[in-house]
């Protein structure tokens, strides 16, 4: 939201701060469910090996709000605005990256439901990894490119680094979802 | 009963030992607790040698003929051989300590019956191998209704573990209704007990075991099992449980040790994986031969040291 909206459409929107606070918010609340599912899991009847897994997989999802919250310090922080010549493209690989994320809990309520389907989600998740890795070279390549200065050049290429890190996130979970859901197939 | 001293070591030591066969997986995965696991283990292998021991105590009583002293030979010949064996890190089988000294005996007093022996070796054969061809079935069966089942990961966790809880106490049932014999069968044999108070005496001191020391056991030896799934471990304490308590329908004591090696190996020939090393099947082999041999030997040398007399020089 705050991406899309703010610096990719209006480099001076003032809701900006706003969106950070909210998705520092969301960040904080991510700890706290965990801290809870950790609470509930020990009312359950779960095996020692499934708690762990689980925990592991809690702290795996983590880090992918982290990613996000990262990113939009870091845009404000270093003031960074993004030329006009790559913005469809940055709106792209945000718009694939969240579409990994979507598919991640898709996946990993599945696993819970054991409704199936986990092993194709984790292709659908690979594939648009596999197609943010290409947009991500592809941002840099016009990025390094272009006339603009050579430091704005080396923040770009480092925050386009950081949006593809939420795909890689999203499929290192997606992989651990599909091993959890192999282990407990008889 | 200073007498049955030696019955009641190898009962205790039987506890200590072969109780990780039946509740390690559950206790050192943290399934189970094990005091839980202790508790149930004993009331179990008392149920089971009170109710289910007899045919075992007659098999054994029944291969050679006992007097008081022979008796209690054979019982600390045994529990030596055990205790030696462990001592040196050599695998022992307590089934084949006790048969050993009882041939000792039976070579010793010229009674041997080679008829009920040669059923008890094929047994001790049968074991391993039986165990593997029914946790392979098991497995196949049991896999088949758990998939048909599609549970999510919370009954499924359930399902596991109140299966390792029943599993557990039937193993240790049968534990108890087979591997009671070996504890106190010869004093039936020799007359000193009833087939009852052998029974409940065995089954006593194999639970005092499991109270006392089995919890080390269970730690290393369940964590050797935990290295398969959960599933699997469910399945091959199942085998044991079925394995074991077949044989005591035969009336002869083996191995439980024997018996989820077995079961282990048929759950890796089903999923195509090496789950039984080259040393593993030495010691079977340690356990079918060099046990019985040791403590056949104890026999005839406590037998010969009993009767050495001081003839004074004139």
């Amino acid at each position: 939201m705050a991406m899309n909206s703010c610096f990719l459409n209006d480099p001076e929107c003032e809701n900006f701060d706003f969106y950070i606070k909210q998705t520092h918010k969301y960040e904080n609340k991510t700890s706290d469910i965990s801290d809870e599912i950790n609470n509930i899991m020990y009312g359950k009847t779960l095996i020692p090996d499934s708690r762990g897994d689980i925990m592991k997989l809690l702290n795996k999802i983590d880090t992918i709000p982290r990613l996000f919250k990262d990113i939009l310090y870091m845009v404000q922080a270093e003031r960074l605005t993004i030329p006009d010549f790559i913005v469809d493209e940055i709106r792209e690989l945000i718009r694939i990256s969240i579409e990994c994320c979507e598919l991640l809990i898709r996946q990993t309520v599945a696993l819970f439901k054991n409704s199936g389907g986990i092993r194709t989600l984790l292709g659908n998740i690979e594939t648009n990894e596999s197609h943010c890795d290409n947009i991500e070279r592809r941002i840099v390549a016009t990025i390094f490119d272009s006339e603009i200065d050579p430091f704005r050049k080396l923040q770009l290429k480092d925050l386009i680094e950081k949006i593809g890190n939420i795909s890689d996130a999203a499929e290192g979970v997606s992989k651990f979802v599909n091993i959890m859901s192999l282990k407990r197939r008889v | 009963m200073f007498s049955l001293l030696g019955g009641i070591f190898m009962g205790w030591s039987l506890g200590a030992n072969d109780a990780a066969n039946v509740f390690g997986a559950a206790v050192s995965s943290k399934m189970v607790k094990f005091h839980t696991a202790a508790i149930l283990a004993s009331i179990f292998v008392i149920l089971g040698a009170v109710v289910s021991g007899y045919a075992g105590i007659e098999t054994l009583k029944g291969l050679t003929s006992f007097g008081k002293e022979e008796a209690v030979i054979s019982s600390v010949a045994a529990a030596l051989a055990v205790v030696l064996m462990t001592a040196f890190g050599l695998p022992v089988s307590t089934s084949q300590s006790v048969v050993g000294s009882i041939i000792g005996i039976g070579i010793l007093n010229g009674q041997l019956n080679f008829t009920g022996m040669g059923k008890v070796v094929a047994c001790w054969f049968g074991t391993p191998i039986g165990a593997a061809v029914v946790s392979i079935i098991l497995y196949k069966v049991l896999a088949y209704l758990y998939n048909r089942l599609n549970l999510n990961m919370f009954e499924s966790d359930a399902l596991i573990r109140i299966g390792m809880i029943i599993v557990g106490s039937f193993g240790a049932y049968a534990l108890g209704a087979n591997n009671v014999a070996n504890v106190t069968a010869v004093f039936v044999g020799a007359g000193m007990l009833s087939a009852f108070n052998a029974a409940l005496i065995g089954g006593v001191s194999i639970a005092l075991g499991i109270m006392t020391f089995s919890r080390p056991v269970m730690e290393t030896v369940g964590r050797k099992l935990v290295m398969l799934d959960p599933f699997s471990s469910f399945v091959v304490v199942f085998s044991l449980g079925i394995t074991v308590y077949f044989f005591t329908l035969l009336g002869v004591p083996v191995s439980s040790s024997q018996a989820i090696i077995g079961g282990v190996l048929g759950i890796g020939l089903i999923r195509g994986v090496d789950t039984i090393s080259h040393k593993t099947l030495f010691s079977i082999l340690t356990g079918w031969f060099l046990t019985p041999f040791i403590a056949c030997l104890f026999a005839i040398l406590i037998n010969y040291i009993v009767h050495l007399q001081y003839v004074p020089h004139r």
